[in-house]
């Protein structure tokens, strides 16, 4: 029975994780830019769902929305400043933080710095073997198996897909072959800040909504895609988030929260050092 | 040769007319000036207040109410001319939500901006990183905050007689309402707090009078900064089964918990009292996740006082009809007005006269009542109301129930090396 319970909230916790880290694996893991204001594209996404909302616009409307508008943020920081930064990471680092930290100025200049509060749009929870599961919850968790299983469809069956990996394995082959790869680049960088701005919208009724929310999921989304695999988009993502996901849990079953908190970066160290190139050890896509 | 030597050995300067004629000018001048530079320079030296409060960082929700009590304070006594003739000037330090930073800004203000006083900080843990620095450097430190009483152990950031407690400390917030708590609900208590200071000794002070009740605890859980996911707490409550679950959870750590919380369907099974969660949090929870809760503290918004009316008219004035304030922001303003009334008493400004001052000052236009600030720990005797959450609010004027209250609550002495 408890193993049960402790299954669900293993599902729950790691469905909610991919979902948020799903940004960071396109932008950072697709393409290399450490993107550290994805924190702040989580909060900017939450924010403008919260704003959507108050025009009495039907939720799953508002999420859409919200991408859109996070995604709009996207390509701008992408045009005028990261597109010159593709070779040099670090120097990402740097201008991603950047990032950050204005976005959340200008959020608490446009909305003020009070909580806000964005309410579930489906109340209520139903019992299975004795635990709870709000329903809400459930509902985001099929929905990041879907969004995820579309994405990589999307990224191994078409020729968007084909594209991008094409840019990933050798970005010089690529465009002799023709590829235009600036535009390519937008393309990535633009779904990933989507993504990013979709998962704000959905987790904002589950989290407090203030200017610094998304930040909770900072570090934890680039343990998911190191761990996980930098590139390797489903597997990576999914397999990642369950053992970040699950290691907390299963600590926390032991011992108190600290020690399980730190216990992820334990197996972060571990699992790297063992395998350097994450956990699926395998260099292409 | 001779000659040369001669010259330069002796300076042989006449005093001339044109010399006589400049300095009897410069006199004049300096005479006719001195009253309007002597009363310039007088009228233009304000007092300077450094108030150090989180305006970035985890807990930016906390800081507008936190300067706002402390600025509609400064208004009102600068209106009526100021104090000793002298007009109040606030120096604003942000802390952002960072201890390490609270002793940067508390050097900052002390030494090149030459405050005269401190007040704020928020946390415990803020307070206690100012406090080697007001000890050292010598300054009164005002700190709002309800915290969590003073215990030896945890000098210089308590027991220190240069910092004065204007909020209450757990034997006036928590320990009035614990048997009527006890009697409704049971007297298994479930503690989860955020890992730090105050819950950790908050929930020691509890524990005391639990004890005393006959009351015991079957969990307690301390949780870190910044975790957005309960699962597993949820569990071990369920497993747990406690009568009450005694919440210390801060910043947007509380939010999530409570959201969570009843998202799982738990309230209907657990009663939950909470030491944190003021007028600013209980409106980003919403009426469905607040409803029905318990709340503690000296001050709500919706306390019906006349003082309370009157201040609520003057904050609304100042700073719009929907503005949110606390109880940490009327102790901000509560400290401001002592700190005036002290320094008058006193008639002159220094630290060890405003510390002799303000000891046993008492203050009747509090907002929720008249308060006074105890001789010997400095700590602030105030009412302490058991509040709860009224499931169906719409604005901070219906939000809150009250259940009971005491006027005036004595609070243990101080367990520091009295007096202080």
């Amino acid at each position: 029975m408890e193993f049960i319970g402790i299954s669900i909230d293993v599902f729950l916790i790691t469905s909610t994780l991919a979902l948020a880290a799903f940004g960071l694996a396109i932008i950072y893991g697709l393409i290399g830019v450490i993107n550290m204001g994805h924190g702040a594209m989580l909060t900017l996404g939450a924010y403008l769902t919260w704003y959507f909302m108050s025009l009495n616009i039907p939720f799953f409307l508002c999420i859409i929305f919200s991408g859109i508008g996070v995604a709009l943020v996207g390509i701008a920081l992408e045009h005028f400043i990261i597109r010159k930064f593709y070779d040099r990471p670090f120097d990402t680092l740097l201008l991603t933080w950047a990032f950050f930290l204005i976005t959340t100025e200008v959020i608490k200049i446009i909305f003020g710095t009070d909580f806000k509060n964005i309410e579930a749009p489906i109340a209520g929870a139903f019992e299975v073997f004795g635990v709870n599961i709000p329903a809400y919850r459930f509902l985001v968790c099929l929905f990041t198996i879907f969004l995820i299983t579309i994405s990589n469809i999307i990224f191994l069956k078409t020729d968007l897909g084909i594209k991008i990996r094409a840019l990933i394995q050798n970005k010089e082959v690529a465009g002799l072959m023709g590829l235009d790869i600036n535009l390519t680049y937008k393309a990535v960088f633009c779904f990933g800040s989507f993504m990013a701005g979709i998962a704000g919208g959905l987790i904002a009724p589950m989290l407090s909504i203030d200017p610094y929310m998304g930040n909770i999921y900072l570090v934890r989304s680039f343990f998911v895609v190191i761990v996980g695999g930098v590139g390797h988009l489903l597997s990576g993502t999914v397999i990642g988030s369950f053992l970040i996901g699950g290691t907390e849990t299963l600590f926390a079953i032991f011992s108190d929260q600290v020690v399980s908190q730190a216990s992820v970066f334990l197996l972060a160290i571990v699992l790297l050092r063992l395998r350097p190139n994450g956990i699926m050890n395998k260099k292409d896509v | 040769m001779k000659k040369n030597k001669k010259n330069k050995s002796i300076v042989n300067k006449k005093i001339s007319r044109r010399d006589v004629i400049k300095s009897i000018g410069y006199l004049a001048i300096g005479a006719l000036a001195s009253p309007a530079l002597i009363r310039s320079a007088h009228a233009a030296n304000p007092i300077k207040v450094g108030v150090i409060s989180p305006l970035s960082g985890a807990w930016t929700v906390y800081g507008k109410a936190h300067i706002a009590g402390f600025e509609l304070a400064v208004d009102e006594i600068n209106a009526k001319g100021g104090v000793l003739g002298r007009k109040m000037e606030l120096v604003i330090g942000d802390s952002k939500t960072e201890p390490r930073i609270v002793v940067e800004q508390a050097n900052r203000l002390i030494r090149n901006e030459k405050v005269d006083f401190l007040a704020g900080t928020f946390s415990s843990a803020e307070r206690n990183a100012a406090g080697p620095v007001v000890k050292a450097l010598d300054k009164v430190l005002l700190y709002p905050t309800f915290y969590e009483g003073q215990e030896k152990e945890y000098h210089p950031g308590v027991c220190n007689k240069n910092i004065f407690m204007f909020g209450p400390e757990p034997t006036q917030q928590v320990w009035p309402h614990m048997e009527y708590m006890m009697n409704k609900f049971g007297k298994k208590f479930f503690m989860i707090g955020s890992d730090y200071a105050w819950p950790r000794v908050t929930n020691m002070v509890t524990k005391r009078k639990l004890k005393e009740l006959g009351g015991s605890v079957v969990g307690e859980v301390y949780i870190p900064f910044g975790t957005p996911q309960y699962e597993s707490v949820l569990r071990d409550i369920r497993k747990a089964k406690p009568d009450i679950i005694f919440h210390s959870l801060t910043g947007s750590d509380t939010v999530n918990f409570r959201q969570q919380f009843a998202a799982a369907g738990m309230k209907e099974d657990f009663a939950l009292w909470t030491v944190d969660d003021e007028e600013v949090v209980t409106t980003g929870l919403g009426p469905k996740v607040s409803g029905n809760d318990y709340v503690s503290f000296d001050y709500f918004m919706s306390i019906k006082h006349p003082n309370n009316a009157k201040f609520l008219k003057n904050f609304r004035k100042k700073f719009g009809q929907d503005a949110l304030m606390n109880t940490v922001g009327v102790a901000m303003y509560n400290a401001a007005h002592m700190a005036a009334l002290a320094i008058e008493k006193a008639g002159k400004l220094d630290t060890a006269s405003l510390r002799e001052n303000l000891k046993g000052i008492s203050f009747n236009d509090a907002p929720q009542g008249p308060v006074t600030m105890r001789k010997d720990d400095n700590q602030i005797i105030v009412p302490s109301y058991l509040m709860q959450v009224n499931p169906s609010w719409t604005n901070v004027g219906n939000m809150f129930n009250e259940v009971q209250s005491f006027q005036k609550v004595v609070p243990l002495a101080a367990r520091c090396s009295l007096p202080l």
